[in-house]
This record gives C-alpha cells, sequence and structure tokens, in this order.
C-alpha cells in the first residue's frame, strides 16, 4: 500500500466543503457549480443593513434560481450553499479545505481580503482567485511563503456552469503540487476543461479572445461593414457561435468588454498590438450613453416590438438588422475544406471576403508572435478558444487546416505591405517552410521551448478514455468489430464492446437499428459487455423521423406499423440481451434514444444531459418500449402502494413533453435509477461506464426476465388522467388535439381500460403503445407537427 | 311541526391552507374544541340530551374520515350514548347539517341536537387524497363532473359576462368589510379562540417538545392587497380567463358548531334561543356551471318559507368565486349592500364543509347584534348544486 493517505490523492474526499469569496454572479454561479458536484458551500458577501446579516448572500443564492440558462444543475443544489458574511462567520473558513475569491477585480480589495482572512484559513487550505485581469504575483505580495504555496488563479467563464474552460494560473511562489492538485480536481470533480495559463495579462483565453473581437472590430471599421453584416460574417461560418462578435459583446456586457480593453492598453503597454487595445469611437459612444448591451436593454443591438434592430455606426440610430453577406462571399463560406476556402477568401475581391481574410490573418499573427508569451504550447491557446468561446476550432487549428505555409506567407505579405494590425514579423518557427502546423502525433508545439509539447500527462487524464481531439492530432484508436451504415463498434480492451451510431444527431432510423441487432449478436459472441456511447453529444435525437414520414407518406401505415414494431424489438433486444448493457449519456437523449436509454441495464450520465421523452411534442407518444419502461418503473416507484401517483408524475413529463436540465434532474425524475452514477466530465463517461458495465459482468449478471404481472392503474387511473385532461382542454391551455394525444397516452400508461390492479404482461403493453402510436401517426395534426419540426426544428402547437 | 331554535353557534378562527395557523392542527381536534365550547358555554345542558350530532364534512376521509363526527363527540367528552354522523353535500355540508339537525327537532325525534361543519384543507386536499373518477363520467359525455370548481367559475363568468374589473373589485370589497367587520368586534361572540399545539423535535434533549400559540382572528383578510395587485394576478383555470387566487375563496381549515333545540328543549334547559330555522332547500344545476346553483334555490326557499326577497336583512351567499357570487347578485337582484355584509369567503376563507356551518353563526349573532329579523345562508355546491336556508332572529 501507498505511504500517502488516500485523502491526499482523492480530491472528490479531499474538498467536501469550500468556500466562496463574493457572492456577484460569479461567485454565486461557481457556488452553484461546486454545489452541483456535491460540495457544501459557505458563499461569503458583505454583511446586510437588517438584522439578518447574511441576507446579501441567501439573496444570491435565491436568485440562482432564477438565472437563464438556470445555473442550477438541480433546484434542490442551493441547499448546500450557505449564506455567510465577512464579519460574523469568517471562523467558518476553518473548516474549508478550499476558499475560491471572486470578489470585485480591484487589487486592493483583493489584497485587504486575503490579508483578512489569512489567521483562520487553514495552514492546508488552497486560496483560489478568480480574477480576470489583476497580475497573480501583484496578488500574492504581503503573503508569507507558506500562504503563497496554496495560492493561485482558477479562471472560470462565464456562465461557469456551461462554459468548459478553467484556466488554472500560476505565480512564482506556488506549489506545483497545488497546480497538479487543483487540475485534478478541477477536471474530474468539477468536470471543467483545464488549461495551464501563464501569469500574463488576459492569461490565454481572453487575451487571444479579446483581440479576436478587437480585430474584427477594426478591420470592419476598415473595410466599412456594418455590426449585424460583420455578426453574419463572423459566426458559424468560420467556426465561431450563432451570437458572433456583436451579440456576444451585448452579451458580456459593452461595458465589461471596455474595462477588459482598457486594463490591456494599460498592462501590455509594450505589446505591438497595442495601438489596437482601444474601442472603436461609435462603440465608445454607446458606453458612453449607457446602452450596456442586454442587460441595459440596448448595446449594439435592441429589440423594438419584436423586431431586432443594429446600430448604425456613423449616426448612432437604430434601423432594423437584415443585413445577409453576398451571396458570393456566402458561397465561399460554404466551403467545407479549409484549405480551399482560405484560398477563396483571400483571393476575392469582395471586401466582405477581404475583411474575414484580413480579420484571419490578424488573429493568427497575434497569436504566433504572442504564442511563447502565453502560454506552453499552441494547444492551450486552441482548446482555450474551444472550450471559453464556443470556437469549433481555435486559431492555430484553423491556420493548421488551412494550410499553414499558405497561411504563414499571406500574413508575411500583409505584414510587408503595411496591412496587418501590427508591423512585426511572425516568429521564424511559424515562417519556418518546413513546418506543416503546430499539432501532430509528437505533441503542440510549444514556442518557449522551442520544441514540441506531448499532452498533459497528468493522472486524471487516463480517466478520458477518447480524449478531446486537436486538429491534427492523431485519433484514438478504435478498434472495429463491426461498421457498416449507422453504426460502429469497437472494441475498448477488456472485452468490453462500444457501439457508437454514426447518424446525423445520432438519430435512430432503419440502419442504426439494423446495426443494433447486428452489434448485439458479435459482441454477445465474443464480449463481456456493450456501451452505448456517442463520442460527442447528443447521445440521441430520438428516431428518424424525416425517414419515418417519407414511408408515411409514400407506403402508409401498413409501411411504418413494421418499423415501429421492429424498434420495439430493438430496445427489447438491449434490455433482454445476456451481456450488460449500459447507456453512456451526455448531452440529449430525447423520444428514441431516451426509450434505448430506458432499455439498458444501467446508465451513467454526464452532468449535462438533457433526458425526455417527448414524442407528444410530434402529436406521438413514446412506441419503441418506452410507455412499458414507464409503466415498469411506475410500478416499482410504487413500492406495493397505489401505482396511480406515479403514473401521474411520468403523465405529465411524457405528456407535456418535459425535457431534464440536468442528470441529476432527470434521476430525479426517475430516467435515471437513484444510484446511477452522474459524471461530471462529459470525457470520464466511457471510463465510468466500462467500470460500470464490468462490475455488472463480475458480479454474475443475467438479463432482466420478461414480466408479466406489471400492476397497472387501468380504467380509474385513465379517468383521472382524463379529467385533469379535461380541465385543461376547457381552459384553453391544450388543444383538441393535445388533447387526444393525452388520452392516448394515459390509456397506454394505465396499461388500458382493465381493472384497477389489474397484472399485464410486457407485451399488452407494448401492443397498446403500437395502436395508440399508430393511430395518431395517421392524423393530420401529427404528420402537421412531424413536418414542421423537421423543418424549423421547433415544435408545433395544432 | 314544531319549531327548531338556534340556541348558540360558535366557531373556531379560520386558518389559511395549506401554510396557515391550523396546517398542522387535526380537523378532528378542532371539532372537538367547537363542541366543547359550545357546551362550556350552555352549561344548563345536560349533554346526555344531545340527541345526535351531525356534523358536514366535504372531504371525509383520513384525518377527518372513520365517521368524524362520532369520533370528535367522543373525543370531547360527551357521554358514549351521544351518537354522531358525518354528512357530505360538498360545500353545503355545513348548512346541510343544520337544516338536518334542524329537522331533527322539527319532526319531533329530538329535543336538542348538535349541528356542525368540519374541514382541514390542509391535511385533506380538495378532491381527496386519492381521487378515482368513474371513467363512464367520459363516455356518458358527463364530464362536467370532471371540472375542477375554478373552470366552472369560468364558464359562469363566460354566461353571465362577467368581468376581471368586476371580479377584482367584489375581491377587494370582501377584503375591507372583513378587516372593517373584524376591527368592530362583528366576529368576537362567535369565535372560540384555539391554541394551537405544534409538537416539534428538540435534539438536544431528544425529546419532542410543544409550541404554544394562541388564534383568536380569522387568518384570511388582507389589508395589504388592492386592485392593482389583484389586477397582477394570473388567471389559473383558463389560458384566457379571467378567475385568479385573488377572486376566488380562499382554502381553508375550521370548525364550527351550532346547538338546535325544540320548543321542550329550550324550557327543560332554561335555555335562551338566538333564533329560529325557517327552512332549506337544495337545487341541483348542471355541474359545469355549479356556481350559478343559488340562482335556483333562493327563489325556492323563499316559495317555501312564505317569504320575499326583500324580507332578507341579512345575506351569507358564500363566495366561492367573484364571478359566481357577482352573477347570482345579478340574476336575482339580490341588494349589495345586505349580502356578506362582513365580508365573505375571499377574505374569510372556505374550509368546505365547515362554512354552512361557520356563516350560520356568522348569521345568527349578526342579526342579533344588529335587531334584524331574516337572514338567509346560500351557496353554490360542486358537481352542480345550490343551497338555501334560511333563519329568523328571535328574542
Amino acid at each position: 500500500m501507498s505511504a500517502e493517505p488516500i485523502l491526499a490523492l482523492d480530491p472528490r474526499r479531499a474538498i467536501g466543503h469550500a468556500a466562496v469569496l463574493g457572492a456577484g454572479v460569479m461567485g454565486a454561479q461557481i457556488a452553484a457549480l461546486l454545489a452541483a458536484v456535491g460540495i457544501t458551500v459557505d458563499l461569503f458577501e458583505l454583511p446586510g443593513e437588517g438584522a439578518e446579516r447574511s441576507a446579501p448572500a441567501r439573496r444570491a443564492i435565491e436568485a440562482l434560481g432564477e438565472t437563464k440558462p438556470p445555473a442550477l444543475a438541480e433546484p434542490s443544489c442551493a441547499r448546500r450553499i450557505r449564506p455567510a458574511n465577512y464579519e460574523d462567520d469568517l471562523d467558518r473558513l476553518r473548516e474549508a479545505p478550499l476558499v475560491i475569491e471572486a470578489v470585485v477585480e480591484r487589487e486592493s480589495v483583493k489584497r485587504d481580503l486575503y490579508a483578512r482572512i489569512a489567521p483562520v484559513l487553514a495552514e492546508t487550505a488552497i486560496l483560489a482567485t478568480n480574477t480576470s485581469g489583476i497580475p497573480l504575483h501583484r496578488l500574492a505580495e504581503g503573503m508569507d511563503t507558506a500562504r503563497a504555496a496554496r495560492f493561485c488563479g482558477l479562471h472560470f467563464f462565464n456562465p461557469p456552469r456551461y462554459m468548459h474552460l478553467l484556466e488554472l494560473v500560476p505565480q512564482e511562489r506556488v506549489d506545483p503540487a497545488v497546480l497538479d492538485f487543483l487540475e485534478g480536481f478541477a477536471t474530474t470533480v468539477l468536470g471543467k476543461g483545464v488549461i495551464r495559463a501563464r501569469d500574463t495579462v488576459g492569461f490565454v483565453g481572453n487575451r487571444v479572445g479579446v483581440f479576436a473581437v478587437l480585430s474584427v472590430m477594426h478591420n470592419a471599421e476598415r473595410f466599412g461593414l456594418a455590426p449585424d453584416l460583420v455578426d453574419q460574417l463572423t459566426g458559424p461560418g468560420v467556426g465561431r457561435p450563432k451570437s458572433a462578435t456583436f451579440r456576444t459583446l451585448d452579451l458580456v456586457g459593452l461595458d465589461v468588454f471596455a474595462h477588459v480593453v482598457e486594463t490591456f492598453a494599460r498592462c501590455a503597454a509594450d505589446d505591438p498590438w497595442h495601438g489596437t487595445y482601444r474601442l472603436p469611437a461609435w462603440v465608445e459612444a454607446l458606453v458612453h450613453r449607457g446602452a450596456l448591451g442586454q442587460k441595459t436593454g440596448a448595446g449594439v443591438y435592441r429589440k423594438r416590438e419584436r423586431v431586432i434592430e443594429v446600430v448604425d455606426m456613423a449616426t448612432l440610430e437604430y434601423r432594423p438588422a437584415e443585413a445577409r453577406p453576398d451571396p458570393q462571399v456566402a458561397e465561399i463560406l460554404r466551403i467545407q475544406d479549409p484549405a480551399a476556402k482560405f484560398q477563396a477568401l483571400i483571393h476575392s475581391e469582395h471586401p466582405q471576403a477581404r475583411f474575414l481574410a484580413a480579420t484571419l490573418a490578424d488573429l493568427y499573427h497575434f497569436c504566433a508572435w504572442h504564442l511563447g508569451e502565453i502560454a506552453d504550447s499552441a494547444r492551450e491557446v486552441d482548446l482555450a478558444m474551444r472550450w471559453g468561446y464556443g470556437w469549433r476550432a481555435g486559431p492555430f487549428e484553423s491556420w493548421q487546416a488551412a494550410g499553414w505555409p499558405q497561411v504563414a506567407g499571406y500574413i508575411t505579405g500583409r505584414v510587408e505591405r503595411g496591412e496587418a494590425l501590427a508591423a512585426v514579423a511572425l516568429p521564424d518557427w511559424a515562417r519556418d517552410p518546413r513546418r506543416r502546423g503546430v499539432h501532430g502525433p509528437q505533441g503542440s508545439w510549444s514556442a518557449r521551448l522551442g520544441r514540441d509539447l506531448p499532452r498533459p500527462d497528468h493522472p486524471v487524464y487516463r480517466r478520458q478514455l477518447v480524449p478531446e481531439r486537436l486538429l491534427g492530432e492523431p485519433p484514438v484508436p478504435k478498434p472495429t468489430l463491426l461498421q457498416q451504415p449507422g453504426i460502429h463498434l469497437w472494441d475498448l480492451g477488456d472485452r468490453v464492446a462500444v457501439l457508437e451510431f454514426t447518424s446525423y444527431m445520432h438519430s435512430i432510423g432503419s440502419e442504426v437499428i439494423q446495426g443494433v441487432f447486428e452489434a448485439l449478436e458479435l459482441a454477445e459472441r465474443d464480449c463481456r459487455a456493450l456501451i452505448l456511447w456517442q463520442e460527442e453529444p447528443p447521445f440521441s435525437v430520438g428516431a428518424n423521423l424525416m425517414e419515418f414520414l417519407a414511408a408515411l407518406e409514400e407506403d402508409g401505415i401498413e409501411a411504418v406499423a413494421p418499423m415501429v414494431e421492429r424498434f420495439q424489438r430493438a430496445s427489447l433486444r438491449l434490455k433482454h440481451s445476456p451481456l450488460p448493457v449500459v447507456a453512456a449519456v451526455q448531452g440529449m437523449a430525447l423520444g428514441g434514444g431516451c426509450e434505448f436509454l430506458l432499455h439498458c441495464d444501467a446508465r451513467v450520465a454526464a452532468l449535462e444531459s438533457y433526458v425526455g421523452l417527448v414524442e407528444a411534442g410530434v402529436g406521438l407518444i413514446p412506441a419503441g418500449g418506452g410507455c412499458k419502461e414507464v409503466a415498469l418503473r411506475c410500478e416499482a416507484e410504487s413500492h406495493g402502494g397505489d401505482v396511480f401517483p406515479r403514473v401521474r408524475h411520468w403523465f405529465e413529463l411524457l405528456g407535456m413533453a418535459r425535457t431534464s436540465g440536468s442528470a441529476l434532474e432527470a434521476r430525479r425524475w426517475g430516467f435515471l435509477r437513484a444510484h446511477e452514477p452522474v459524471v461530471p466530465h462529459a470525457r470520464e463517461l466511457l471510463y465510468v461506464a466500462k467500470a460500470h458495465a464490468l462490475a455488472l459482468y463480475e458480479a454474475g449478471y443475467r438479463p432482466p426476465e420478461r414480466r408479466e404481472d406489471i400492476r397497472v392503474a387501468g380504467a380509474t387511473g385513465i379517468a383521472n388522467l382524463r379529467a385533469h385532461l379535461a380541465n385543461l382542454l376547457r381552459g384553453g391551455f391544450i388543444s383538441e388535439h393535445d388533447h387526444e394525444i393525452g388520452v392516448r397516452l394515459a390509456t397506454v400508461l394505465c396499461g388500458g381500460e382493465v381493472d384497477p390492479g389489474t397484472r399485464v404482461d410486457e407485451d399488452w403493453i407494448l401492443a397498446l403503445e403500437r395502436r395508440h402510436f399508430l393511430a395518431l401517426a395517421q392524423t393530420d395534426k401529427t404528420q402537421a407537427r412531424i413536418q414542421h419540426t423537421l423543418t424549423t426544428g421547433k415544435p408545433l402547437r395544432n | 311541526m314544531e319549531a327548531a331554535y338556534i340556541v348558540d353557534a360558535v366557531r373556531t378562527p379560520v386558518g389559511k391552507a395549506p401554510r396557515g395557523v391550523f396546517s398542522a392542527t387535526r380537523p378532528d381536534d378542532l371539532l372537538v374544541h367547537v363542541l366543547r365550547g359550545l357546551l362550556a358555554r350552555n352549561a344548563a345542558l345536560d349533554p346526555g340530551a344531545v340527541g345526535d350530532v351531525i356534523c358536514g364534512c366535504a372531504m371525509p376521509e383520513a384525518e377527518q374520515g372513520l365517521n368524524v363526527a362520532r369520533i370528535a363527540l367522543l373525543l370531547a367528552g360527551l357521554p358514549e350514548t351521544v351518537p354522531g354522523v358525518t354528512v357530505n353535500r360538498f360545500c353545503a355540508s355545513g348548512l346541510e347539517a343544520v337544516a338536518i339537525a334542524s329537522d331533527r327537532v322539527r319532526s319531533g325525534q329530538a329535543d336538542i341536537a348538535i349541528a356542525a361543519g368540519v374541514e382541514s384543507m390542509s391535511l385533506v386536499p380538495m378532491g381527496g387524497n386519492r381521487p378515482a373518477y368513474n371513467l363512464r363520467i367520459f363516455e356518458d359525455d358527463q364530464v362536467g363532473i370532471a371540472y375542477g370548481m375554478g373552470i366552472t367559475a369560468e364558464i359562469v363568468a363566460e354566461r353571465f359576462a362577467v368581468d376581471r374589473e368586476a371580479q377584482d373589485a367584489f375581491a377587494l370589497e370582501s377584503h375591507r368589510r372583513a378587516l372593517a367587520a373584524r376591527e368592530r368586534g362583528e366576529f368576537d361572540a362567535e369565535i372560540l379562540p384555539v391554541e394551537v399545539v405544534h409538537r416539534v423535535p428538540d435534539p438536544a434533549q431528544a425529546v419532542c417538545v410543544e409550541r404554544r400559540r394562541a388564534i383568536s382572528h380569522d387568518e384570511g383578510p388582507r389589508a395589504d392587497t388592492s386592485l392593482e395587485a389583484l389586477a397582477r394576478l394570473r388567471p389559473v383555470f383558463a389560458a384566457k380567463g379571467t378567475v385568479t387566487a385573488g377572486n376566488s375563496s380562499q382554502r381553508s381549515d375550521g370548525a364550527a358548531a351550532v346547538l338546535v333545540a325544540s320548543e321542550r328543549g329550550l324550557r327543560r334547559f332554561g335555555l335562551q334561543p338566538r333564533a329560529r330555522f325557517l327552512g332549506y332547500t337544495v337545487v341541483g344545476v348542471a355541474p359545469e356551471v355549479m356556481g350559478i346553483g343559488p340562482i335556483e334555490a333562493i327563489p325556492r326557499v323563499l316559495e317555501r318559507t312564505g317569504l320575499k326577497l326583500e324580507q332578507m336583512d341579512w345575506i351569507e351567499l358564500n363566495e366561492a368565486f367573484a364571478a359566481q357570487s357577482l352573477a347570482v347578485i345579478a340574476k336575482l337582484g339580490l341588494p349589495r349592500e345586505r349580502v356578506n355584509p362582513l365580508g365573505g369567503a375571499i377574505a374569510l376563507g372556505h374550509p368546505l364543509g365547515a362554512t354552512g356551518a361557520i356563516r350560520t353563526a356568522t348569521l345568527v349573532h349578526g342579526l342579533q347584534r344588529h335587531g334584524r329579523r331574516y337572514g338567509m345562508v346560500t351557496m353554490c355546491v360542486g358537481t352542480g348544486m345550490g343551497a338555501a336556508g334560511v333563519f329568523e332572529a328571535v328574542g
């Protein structure tokens, strides 16, 4: 046995409790994140005026229930957060092995606070600051050596629950073991994507991200492009989020952005891009006018009577935002091959294309020049932009994909012609004609060390069996057991097979169903267990409605009836296979995808899992065995008592097509069973699922037996649900068609119009599923709903 | 036929449900309290002479199940020879109990009877703990049976063109009258204050400790409401409806007991009557417009008692909803100032099966205190009925 106590090695057990200083947006939401993973938190704020001294912190905790998107993974998590104030409750800090400071971004305030808490902090406690701009070494001034050894930066991105990036920032005196510990903790316990930053202004994410915005702004001005057009150009077409540049800015707040730019201007005086660290006059005018973005109701954009308006850069008046890229440029943005796309951009005469080429070139130029200063390798920069800014690929990756030497040549040309935003040459390493990129089998380029740096070898990453891969990095081998249209079955080792769907959004059509049958057959012969898993979310958006509707329209109900039955048989096959089958879920698991999940022997879910039987939204009911599984759960959850209260619970979930806001909620609702694991980091799913599957195998797994004695609510249950539906219909809350769906759903979930307490077998409920599903599928209104959802991605209420 | 006299009537304060002052108080305990109080106030009466205890309850199950009348009378210390029966006519249950007790006396079968009503909507929700509808109500197109009370109020509002503003104004007036009445002490004679006992764990001592709190006023009336506040509430029962939590009766907990005697009973125990029971009528209407019940019941009971509407000095019209109250008032031309002069269920609360007995208490004390002669208690009833009882002050 190792001499080191397990407590020190296991971040889960080492941090059961934490303190967060500062109950502002970031502080409170960091507390919410900690609470979601089971850590109790003392949330500190200044004392209030009244008798209840910790009222300000309490109000911040209450406000967590109202944020959009929700900061709390589950409302009950708020119970783990205890309000506190700096005057009465400092003693409580003694208990906290981790203290995260997220107070106002003022050096003096932070340092005063550190001095004040120093006497009560446990010697072993780690103090981390969420500062986004103040140099760590300045904040560490005045700390004794022991304290400084356990002080560093933990920079969360807003909103902390949803932004994957967490920057771990050292300062000179920090103990490297502390950083290692936090990297493990933040990755496996908090589920964050950790990158090691350096103690430079803006760290990695904001240094690059803010410049990316500035480069867009200055180039837009140069080419005379309006903000709404710029957003059309700098969004998904170049691999960035739909909110692109200016809409993102409105969300962040123009004042916040201005403040960061100001910090850059002050702290990076000898930066060759120093001249760009300023806002264009029109943005400055908006800030001056108090038009700060979403929080003030107007910024670069505003909404007037459902019309989105954008500010005119010259007059500062608002006009409807309706700019569209030139068709010729839009055509270029649709090019799939990154190299061809870049070439098309730089060779186009169109100002919109030239703007994009200039913006990208300036960004690449900036990143190459700063790489050695701000990051250990190009890897950190690219991951920061993926995880912190929602880019599909980081700047180095997209440069590499576009053809390294070609892009480097283009940048050099611009510098020589004086077109670049800074007049410095690309670093030698970037201009090396033999260079093909920065990411490769040997790792990622470190400009500081002048060599490739392998992936971080922190033990926590051994839990990521298929880690996130940068463009240019070789893929993790997935030894194929079976590959055919719709599915890929591969060997995870230890005779555990992984089944992935290769369909769009992992929807389930006839190919996937066929694949499930064949994969099971093969795995049953050669493997110990099967894991249903997708490398990227969603787990599955459900049945392939396009295929279903086409079959229905072409060949009628006779053609789709066997499809439904086949889906049910696939579900049953998953459940009754002699292999233990584990669903490893992340992202959406909807409709048919949820039905598969329910039929697995066990579920392992990433915290960010959105699970629901949402068939009612497209005018249907679950008919892949989902209602049967729900009926089984109703009986189990009623523990021998009245099944109806559970039927009512499930009826509401299915009838309203509700989707869980997290795996914790899915578990509370019953989609996951009470003790099934929720994994904060989605990349660890496979590791946990494998352990789970092997445990089932080793414990002598036998498939569940087909039940013939399911207790159902019967006629009385249906009547109760119909009473509820009658009120909703008369009250105008649901449509006639909703009502029909509801009555049919009620009938199936209650096991048909049998005497209450009747025991039925699984086939009976499966037959009810099919009958009522097919009856609904034949209605015009259901077909209209399916068509509408396929076209718009949104539900139709008819 | 003999005359039936109301000798006395007492009630608990009415608490809010499900999180009010009686949220953890058992309804049978509330009933015990009013039975004891009634007998204590009429100490000349030999409890063994009580011919029957008839208690109304709208959801007679769980804490108020198993014939709560019999259980409570035994717990209240009445002799075991005194029988008890629980009756259910939903919201008219308490008035039904008064009518049955009076009829028992009028028909000469008893000289003394106690009518009562009890309901804890905190502990037994409306609809009961385990609703179990009959599927036939949908097959036979009797869907009105399944309608919640709120929906029926929406239908009445539509059919009788009662708009949101009128409903909110009516609700505000109910609160105003209730608060003014409390201020004037109008409820003092009828209310028996209750000492609520909460039993909570004391982990330090590892014992269960009792926390006591005296309750002597109705919890429902709000001084802080206003037309603006009422207007802000969203309709709950219909997407584009007008019925809100603010212009509906409040869910409540409470109990009341009424002592009824024949002339012989009065003489035997030297009791002074407050009022005489004149008659009672119940009529059925369509379930989906149950709120209009009083429109049918009031003319019928007046006809039976040979009285005219103009002779009614005081009408206790249960405010199930402002919408149906206004429809009844408009349709029958009830004089607004004589309807619920002390406020109604929107402010005072509506503990379903207890309300009839509670408002009987309010009426008989009120008629006497104000020197008025004729009065009426009337209400609409779920699944479509209207009930009305007429009383005359005496002495």
